[in-house]
Protein backbone atom coordinates (compact mmCIF):
# COMPACT_ATOMS: atom_id res chain seq x y z
CA UNK A 1 0.00 0.00 0.00
CA UNK A 2 2.80 2.34 0.89
CA UNK A 3 5.23 1.24 -1.82
CA UNK A 4 5.78 3.49 -4.77
CA UNK A 5 6.79 2.56 -8.31
CA UNK A 6 10.36 3.69 -7.61
CA UNK A 7 10.61 1.23 -4.73
CA UNK A 8 10.61 3.97 -2.12
CA UNK A 9 8.35 3.47 0.85
CA UNK A 10 5.69 6.15 1.02
CA UNK A 11 5.97 7.03 4.65
CA UNK A 12 6.35 10.34 6.38
CA UNK A 13 9.96 10.72 7.48
CA UNK A 14 10.71 11.54 11.12
CA UNK A 15 14.11 13.10 11.78
CA UNK A 16 14.93 13.68 15.46
CA UNK A 17 17.88 15.51 17.00
CA UNK A 18 21.10 13.51 17.12
CA UNK A 19 22.51 15.29 20.17
CA UNK A 20 24.00 12.41 22.11
CA UNK A 21 24.42 13.26 25.77
CA UNK A 22 21.77 15.96 25.64
CA UNK A 23 18.57 15.52 27.59
CA UNK A 24 16.37 17.30 25.07
CA UNK A 25 17.94 15.33 22.26
CA UNK A 26 17.04 12.14 24.08
CA UNK A 27 13.44 13.33 24.44
CA UNK A 28 13.30 13.96 20.69
CA UNK A 29 14.60 10.48 19.89
CA UNK A 30 12.33 8.72 22.39
CA UNK A 31 9.34 10.50 20.86
CA UNK A 32 10.45 9.55 17.35
CA UNK A 33 10.91 5.88 18.34
CA UNK A 34 7.43 5.80 19.82
CA UNK A 35 5.91 7.22 16.65
CA UNK A 36 7.61 4.84 14.22
CA UNK A 37 7.54 1.74 16.42
CA UNK A 38 4.24 1.99 18.29
CA UNK A 39 1.94 4.77 17.14
CA UNK A 40 2.33 4.97 13.35
CA UNK A 41 4.55 2.12 12.07
CA UNK A 42 2.54 1.93 8.84
CA UNK A 43 2.86 5.57 7.91
CA UNK A 44 6.04 6.89 9.50
CA UNK A 45 9.70 5.97 9.15
CA UNK A 46 12.77 7.09 11.04
CA UNK A 47 15.77 8.62 9.34
CA UNK A 48 18.85 9.21 11.48
CA UNK A 49 20.17 12.74 11.30
CA UNK A 50 23.71 11.42 11.48
CA UNK A 51 23.18 9.51 8.22
CA UNK A 52 22.03 12.69 6.50
CA UNK A 53 25.09 14.48 7.81
CA UNK A 54 27.27 11.70 6.41
CA UNK A 55 25.49 11.90 3.06
CA UNK A 56 24.10 8.37 3.19
CA UNK A 57 22.33 7.82 -0.12
CA UNK A 58 19.41 5.81 1.27
CA UNK A 59 18.72 8.36 3.96
CA UNK A 60 18.94 11.26 1.53
CA UNK A 61 16.66 9.50 -0.94
CA UNK A 62 14.04 8.86 1.75
CA UNK A 63 14.10 12.51 2.76
CA UNK A 64 14.00 13.75 -0.82
CA UNK A 65 11.04 11.52 -1.70
CA UNK A 66 8.84 12.00 1.35
CA UNK A 67 7.57 14.83 3.52
CA UNK A 68 9.51 15.15 6.76
CA UNK A 69 8.68 16.00 10.34
CA UNK A 70 11.71 17.16 12.32
CA UNK A 71 12.15 17.20 16.09
CA UNK A 72 14.88 19.54 17.27
CA UNK A 73 16.48 19.44 20.69
CA UNK A 74 17.76 23.00 20.70
CA UNK A 75 17.65 26.26 18.83
CA UNK A 76 20.42 25.21 16.46
CA UNK A 77 17.67 23.16 14.76
CA UNK A 78 20.16 20.77 13.13
CA UNK A 79 17.47 18.28 12.13
CA UNK A 80 15.42 20.87 10.27
CA UNK A 81 18.44 22.44 8.59
CA UNK A 82 19.86 19.10 7.52
CA UNK A 83 16.58 17.93 5.96
CA UNK A 84 16.37 21.18 4.03
CA UNK A 85 19.97 20.81 2.89
CA UNK A 86 19.15 17.27 1.75
CA UNK A 87 16.48 18.60 -0.62
CA UNK A 88 13.74 17.48 1.73
CA UNK A 89 10.49 19.19 2.61
CA UNK A 90 9.84 19.87 6.27
CA UNK A 91 6.09 19.88 6.82
CA UNK A 92 6.45 20.57 10.53
CA UNK A 93 9.41 21.28 12.77
CA UNK A 94 8.90 20.47 16.44
CA UNK A 95 11.10 21.85 19.18
CA UNK A 96 11.23 19.86 22.41
CA UNK A 97 11.54 23.09 24.37
CA UNK A 98 8.26 24.45 22.98
CA UNK A 99 6.42 21.31 24.05
CA UNK A 100 8.05 21.42 27.49
CA UNK A 101 6.93 25.04 27.92
CA UNK A 102 3.36 23.88 27.45
CA UNK A 103 3.81 21.06 29.99
CA UNK A 104 6.07 22.48 32.66
CA UNK A 105 5.24 19.69 35.09
CA UNK A 106 7.00 17.27 32.71
CA UNK A 107 10.54 18.38 33.32
CA UNK A 108 13.01 16.11 31.53
CA UNK A 109 16.15 14.98 33.29
CA UNK A 110 18.67 12.27 32.53
CA UNK A 111 20.60 11.50 29.38
CA UNK A 112 20.98 7.81 28.58
CA UNK A 113 17.75 7.17 30.46
CA UNK A 114 15.10 9.80 30.90
CA UNK A 115 13.38 10.37 34.20
CA UNK A 116 9.68 9.60 34.49
CA UNK A 117 8.49 13.08 33.58
CA UNK A 118 10.92 13.17 30.69
CA UNK A 119 9.41 9.95 29.38
CA UNK A 120 5.95 11.47 29.76
CA UNK A 121 7.08 14.54 27.85
CA UNK A 122 8.39 12.31 25.06
CA UNK A 123 5.02 10.54 25.02
CA UNK A 124 3.12 13.83 24.73
CA UNK A 125 5.44 14.94 21.95
CA UNK A 126 5.01 11.61 20.17
CA UNK A 127 1.25 12.14 20.18
CA UNK A 128 1.62 15.55 18.59
CA UNK A 129 4.00 14.19 15.96
CA UNK A 130 1.64 11.29 15.21
CA UNK A 131 -1.19 13.75 14.57
CA UNK A 132 0.96 15.60 12.05
CA UNK A 133 1.95 12.28 10.45
CA UNK A 134 -1.73 11.40 10.04
CA UNK A 135 -2.60 14.68 8.37
CA UNK A 136 0.49 14.68 6.19
CA UNK A 137 0.14 11.10 5.06
CA UNK A 138 -3.52 11.60 4.21
CA UNK A 139 -2.72 14.74 2.20
CA UNK A 140 0.25 13.24 0.38
CA UNK A 141 -0.67 9.62 -0.19
CA UNK A 142 -4.35 9.25 0.62
CA UNK A 143 -5.86 7.17 3.40
CA UNK A 144 -4.00 4.13 4.70
CA UNK A 145 -5.50 0.70 4.15
CA UNK A 146 -7.41 0.52 7.42
CA UNK A 147 -8.93 3.94 6.92
CA UNK A 148 -10.06 3.17 3.35
CA UNK A 149 -12.18 0.31 4.66
CA UNK A 150 -13.75 2.37 7.40
CA UNK B 1 21.85 49.55 17.72
CA UNK B 2 24.76 49.01 20.07
CA UNK B 3 28.28 48.38 18.87
CA UNK B 4 30.03 45.24 19.97
CA UNK B 5 33.37 43.85 20.96
CA UNK B 6 33.58 40.42 19.37
CA UNK B 7 35.50 37.44 20.59
CA UNK B 8 35.86 34.14 18.77
CA UNK B 9 36.93 31.10 20.76
CA UNK B 10 36.98 27.81 18.90
CA UNK B 11 33.67 27.69 16.96
CA UNK B 12 31.92 30.21 19.20
CA UNK B 13 31.65 33.97 18.73
CA UNK B 14 30.65 36.09 21.70
CA UNK B 15 29.52 39.69 21.54
CA UNK B 16 29.94 42.29 24.27
CA UNK B 17 27.80 45.40 23.76
CA UNK B 18 29.86 48.51 24.37
CA UNK B 19 27.04 50.80 25.54
CA UNK B 20 26.54 49.27 28.98
CA UNK B 21 28.23 47.88 32.08
CA UNK B 22 28.45 44.30 33.34
CA UNK B 23 28.44 42.29 36.53
CA UNK B 24 31.05 39.58 36.88
CA UNK B 25 28.38 36.87 36.62
CA UNK B 26 27.18 38.11 33.24
CA UNK B 27 24.34 40.55 33.79
CA UNK B 28 24.46 43.71 31.73
CA UNK B 29 23.24 47.00 33.19
CA UNK B 30 22.34 49.93 30.95
CA UNK B 31 21.66 53.38 32.32
CA UNK B 32 18.47 54.93 30.95
CA UNK B 33 17.72 58.28 32.58
CA UNK B 34 16.75 57.70 36.21
CA UNK B 35 16.46 53.92 35.80
CA UNK B 36 18.70 51.08 34.64
CA UNK B 37 17.79 48.15 32.43
CA UNK B 38 19.15 44.65 33.14
CA UNK B 39 19.68 41.66 30.94
CA UNK B 40 22.01 38.76 30.29
CA UNK B 41 25.16 38.89 28.23
CA UNK B 42 25.62 36.98 25.00
CA UNK B 43 28.33 34.87 26.64
CA UNK B 44 26.01 33.99 29.51
CA UNK B 45 23.18 32.89 27.24
CA UNK B 46 25.41 30.87 24.93
CA UNK B 47 27.18 29.18 27.79
CA UNK B 48 23.99 28.15 29.57
CA UNK B 49 21.84 27.11 26.63
CA UNK B 50 18.29 27.67 25.49
CA UNK B 51 16.07 29.29 28.10
CA UNK B 52 12.96 27.35 29.02
CA UNK B 53 11.60 29.64 31.72
CA UNK B 54 12.57 32.98 33.22
CA UNK B 55 11.04 33.88 36.57
CA UNK B 56 11.74 37.44 37.55
CA UNK B 57 10.86 39.15 40.84
CA UNK B 58 7.73 41.26 40.43
CA UNK B 59 7.35 44.95 39.79
CA UNK B 60 7.55 46.91 43.01
CA UNK B 61 10.01 44.48 44.57
CA UNK B 62 12.71 46.18 46.58
CA UNK B 63 16.15 44.67 46.07
CA UNK B 64 19.34 44.79 48.04
CA UNK B 65 22.57 44.37 46.18
CA UNK B 66 23.29 40.64 46.01
CA UNK B 67 19.65 39.66 46.45
CA UNK B 68 18.07 37.17 44.05
CA UNK B 69 16.31 38.94 41.20
CA UNK B 70 15.50 36.05 38.87
CA UNK B 71 15.75 32.32 38.30
CA UNK B 72 16.47 31.12 34.80
CA UNK B 73 15.81 27.54 33.76
CA UNK B 74 17.68 26.47 30.65
CA UNK B 75 17.99 23.14 28.91
CA UNK B 76 21.20 22.65 30.88
CA UNK B 77 20.84 24.24 34.30
CA UNK B 78 18.82 26.31 36.76
CA UNK B 79 20.53 29.57 37.59
CA UNK B 80 19.76 32.12 40.28
CA UNK B 81 20.64 35.66 39.28
CA UNK B 82 21.57 38.21 41.89
CA UNK B 83 21.04 41.93 41.59
CA UNK B 84 24.29 43.86 41.26
CA UNK B 85 22.62 46.95 42.72
CA UNK B 86 20.13 48.16 45.28
CA UNK B 87 16.81 49.50 44.05
CA UNK B 88 13.23 48.76 43.12
CA UNK B 89 11.98 46.85 40.10
CA UNK B 90 9.79 49.24 38.13
CA UNK B 91 9.21 47.06 35.08
CA UNK B 92 9.60 43.41 34.14
CA UNK B 93 9.90 42.49 30.49
CA UNK B 94 6.44 41.10 29.68
CA UNK B 95 7.95 38.91 26.94
CA UNK B 96 9.66 36.79 29.59
CA UNK B 97 6.33 35.17 30.46
CA UNK B 98 5.68 33.61 27.06
CA UNK B 99 8.84 34.17 25.02
CA UNK B 100 11.87 33.74 27.28
CA UNK B 101 13.77 32.51 24.23
CA UNK B 102 14.26 36.18 23.42
CA UNK B 103 17.13 36.00 25.90
CA UNK B 104 18.85 33.68 23.43
CA UNK B 105 17.84 35.40 20.21
CA UNK B 106 18.36 39.02 21.26
CA UNK B 107 20.17 39.18 24.62
CA UNK B 108 21.04 42.87 24.35
CA UNK B 109 17.68 43.97 22.97
CA UNK B 110 14.28 42.34 23.29
CA UNK B 111 15.63 39.76 25.74
CA UNK B 112 16.08 42.29 28.58
CA UNK B 113 14.87 41.16 32.00
CA UNK B 114 13.86 44.14 34.11
CA UNK B 115 14.14 47.85 34.68
CA UNK B 116 15.20 49.07 38.09
CA UNK B 117 15.09 52.41 39.87
CA UNK B 118 18.47 52.24 41.57
CA UNK B 119 19.47 53.48 44.99
CA UNK B 120 23.04 54.76 45.34
CA UNK B 121 23.64 54.16 41.67
CA UNK B 122 27.00 55.93 41.63
CA UNK B 123 28.31 53.53 44.25
CA UNK B 124 26.94 50.47 42.44
CA UNK B 125 28.24 51.65 39.09
CA UNK B 126 31.76 51.87 40.41
CA UNK B 127 31.64 48.16 41.20
CA UNK B 128 30.58 47.11 37.69
CA UNK B 129 32.82 46.07 34.82
CA UNK B 130 33.41 48.15 31.72
CA UNK B 131 32.76 46.39 28.39
CA UNK B 132 36.51 46.04 27.92
CA UNK B 133 36.99 44.49 31.36
CA UNK B 134 34.06 42.13 30.82
CA UNK B 135 35.43 41.19 27.40
CA UNK B 136 38.70 40.16 29.04
CA UNK B 137 36.79 38.13 31.61
CA UNK B 138 34.77 36.38 28.90
CA UNK B 139 37.96 35.63 27.00
CA UNK B 140 39.59 34.11 30.06
CA UNK B 141 36.56 32.04 31.02
CA UNK B 142 35.86 30.83 27.47
CA UNK B 143 39.47 29.78 26.96
CA UNK B 144 39.52 28.03 30.33
CA UNK B 145 36.35 26.17 29.47
CA UNK B 146 37.81 25.14 26.14
CA UNK B 147 40.95 23.71 27.71
CA UNK B 148 39.14 21.95 30.54
CA UNK B 149 36.40 20.61 28.24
Amino acid sequence: MNDHHDGQERKVVIVPCSGIGKTYGTVSREAAYEVVEDLRPETAQLVALSLLVLGDETARAAVAANPAVTIDGCKLACATKMVQESDGTVVRDFAVLDVYRQHRQLRPRGIAELNKTGQELAHVLAGEVAAVVDATHRDEYGPVKEESHA
Amino acid sequence: MPEFLELTVDKFTFKVATDRLYSAEGLWIKEEGSTVRLGLSDFFQQRNGDVAFAEIAGEGTGLESGEEIAVIETIKVDISLYSPLQGEIVEVNPAMEMEPEKINFDPYGEGWLARIAPVAWNTARAELLTPEAYYERVKREAEEELTTG
